[in-house]
């Protein structure tokens, strides 16, 4: 079968930080 | 102080040098165990360092936090090609572009072309970048390619 991305490790994101620095 | 190590933490995230953001998570962590903030990032960069069983302990280790870490554990039990538990882990999830895109890489795995395809009829409007390669590939799969 074709190869398929992996497009949902874009959503694997980091918090905002803005607020902790 | 934290506020100094979280802007490291920060300067790590922006440089993609997902080992040294653990490393200053921990360090948060040290002075301030069970902030919220600094596990999330622990996870992430774990995940995106390729250490998915870490992430994976680590998020096992974190079900006091608020935080809901569903779509996280579904996607390292997809990664470690567990494929029946992820979907497990994201039934409890609400439906959104990325549980979605994540139950429909899974349903490519197990071979389940139709309920796969469903997906990427729902995620048509969706403005995700690419998808139309994995749409593409879910109907050469299943032999609907003329479609
Ligand atoms: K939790």
């Amino acid at each position: 079968n074709p190869i398929v991305l992996d497009l949902a490790y874009n959503f694997i994101e980091f918090p905002s930080l803005e607020n902790r620095m | 102080a934290i506020e100094d190590l979280f802007t490291s933490l920060s300067k790590h995230i922006q440089r993609s040098d997902f080992e040294q953001a653990a490393k200053v998570a921990d360090q948060v962590l040290s002075i301030a165990p069970g902030d919220e903030d600094a596990i999330r990032c622990k996870v992430v960069a774990l995940i995106k360092d390729d250490r998915i069983e870490d992430a994976l302990s680590m998020i096992q280790s974190s079900q006091k936090v608020p935080f809901d870490f569903g779509f996280f554990k579904a996607y390292c039990l997809y990664r470690q090609n567990k494929l029946d538990e992820a979907l497990e882990s994201l039934k409890r999830q609400e439906g959104n572009s990325a549980t979605m895109l994540l139950e429909s890489q899974i349903l490519y795995r197990l071979g389940k072309m139709d309920a796969c395809m469903d997906i990427y009829q729902k995620l048509q409007k969706s403005k995700i970048d690419s998808i139309e390669i994995n749409s593409v590939a879910g109907l050469v799969a299943s032999g609907r390619a003329s479609e």
